[in-house]
């Protein structure tokens, strides 16, 4: 178990005790974020072996058979991914924002214990 | 891809994410999320990515960053006025 | 959920992953096994006329996923509006120092121009629509930041923005149903009868260019747009309180 794999494991594990522990509403959202974060550098680190270059061809017209590439579509599959990550921590921030201007508190604990 | 710069930035970004989790004001936690956002692109271009290295900087560092901003500012407690 | 309890939650999953993670084939056997991947890297710039294969991808290839991206963007922009909708007070916001604003307002032509360009050379550099677009965005945000927000209704007001969003989407469908009435299918590239050109110069890549410019205004409308009401409902706010 190399360390990318392992940090990725690691991120994926502190972002989901962040989501599950606190009662923070900011901090679940930044433990999202974490989480969203760490599915990205694994589907990277799937892309690149060692040797390779970048999955863009050199601006010569003839390519040398030598360069082997990396892979693109675990890379145009993360570039959508961050545009979505990017929705969906708008939307999370959004709520936040309307749930502070309903109950006057961003604490878990305190909104359950004004709506019981 | 070299072992040590790889290593490097990967302990960076596992140290940058749990002082996301683990500051109290919310600032901080914010600002600590950039840096792991910057340090996650930078990862990105070492590991022969630059489209996506290029996505999550301004993403991450831009435009994420602004958002949250906005959400502390608008939810914050104690104002001094 | 307590932290104890969240623990003997979390350790079995990373082991289970650990195992998991390790069984799977190295990167350089992975692309040995991938037929798509050998068949793009191959064939990516005679197929579709770009350099970029993951602008290739994303945008040949692929193209269909881009279009359900560009519905999520779209779908997150009408929620955060509808969820922001109240906006009772005028703009008041007055922008930041003198020197802040001669300085920025040297560099905002010149951050428009690198957002063009990343959307343009989408397909020969790394770039794309996404990223300049968010670029783009970023720079309608800084306006707002700097200049106050009364000023940055009146350069790109707020109709305009709603205009500009939904006609990148519309583009994007309009030019993927050129395609399904020249016999090529539904956002099809080489087929549909777009010029392929020489790989390497700027006009070439078919459609690829025209989309990345399509979902670059799009995206960049539209976060825009996410930003603007998120900061102008919170005003009446304040007030009431």
């Amino acid at each position: 178990m190399t360390l990318d794999y392992g940090t990725a494991i690691a991120l994926l594990c502190l972002g989901l005790y962040c989501v599950m522990t606190k009662t923070d509403l900011i901090k679940i959202v930044i433990g999202i974020n974490i989480m969203e974060s760490a599915i990205l550098l694994f589907l990277v680190r799937l892309a690149a072996a060692p040797g390779d270059r970048a999955p863009i061809y050199p601006a010569e017209s003839n390519v040398p058979p030598a360069i082997v590439f990396a892979d693109p579509i675990p890379q145009a599959l993360s570039l959508t991914q961050i545009v979505i990550n990017a929705a969906i921590t708008a939307i999370m921030l959004s709520f936040v924002v309307k749930l502070y201007q309903s109950y006057r508190t961003i604490d878990l604990a305190e909104i359950r214990r004004i709506q019981h | 891809m070299e072992a040590a710069l790889t290593n490097s930035l990967l302990i960076f970004l596992l140290i940058s994410a749990l002082f996301a989790v683990h500051f109290r004001d919310h600032l901080s936690a914010v600002l600590a999320l950039s840096v792991f956002s910057t340090s996650m692109s930078v990862l990105f271009a070492v590991y022969q990515a630059p489209d996506v290295a290029l996505a999550e900087a301004v993403v991450g560092a831009g435009l994420g960053t602004a958002l949250f901003l906005i959400a502390v500012s608008r939810t914050r407690s104690k104002r001094s006025d | 959920m307590i932290k104890p309890l969240s623990i003997v939650v979390l350790v079995p999953l990373a082991v289970v992953l650990c195992f998991a993670l390790s069984a799977l084939p190295t990167p350089a056997e992975r692309k040995e096994l991938g037929i798509a991947s050998k068949h793009i890297r191959a064939h990516g710039v005679n197929d579709t006329g770009a350099m970029n294969l993951v602008a290739a991808v994303l945008f040949d290839y692929r193209g269909f996923d881009t279009l359900g991206e560009v519905t999520v963007i779209f779908s997150a922009v009408a929620s955060v509006g509808l969820l922001f909708s109240v906006r009772r007070l005028p703009n008041t916001s007055e922008g930041l120092s003198t020197i802040t604003k001669r300085s920025i307002g040297a560099l905002v032509p010149f951050i428009f121009l690198v957002g063009f360009y990343i959307v343009m050379h989408g397909h020969l550099s790394p770039g794309g629509g996404f990223q300049g677009g968010v670029i783009w965005g970023s720079l309608l945000i800084l306006l707002g930041i700097v200049y106050g927000s009364r000023y940055a209704e009146g350069v790109v007001a707020k109709e305009s923005r709603t205009v500009m969003e939904s006609l990148g989407a519309l583009a994007f469908l309009g030019l993927g149903c050129v395609g399904l009435f020249a016999g090529g299918g539904f956002l099809a590239n080489l087929a549909a009868g777009y010029p392929r050109g020489t790989p390497g110069a700027i006009t070439s890549a078919g459609v690829i260019p025209l989309l990345s410019l399509m979902v670059g205004i799009k995206i960049g409308a539209g976060l825009a747009a996410i930003f603007y009401a998120m900061v102008n409902e919170g005003m009446e706010v304040d007030n009431d309180a």
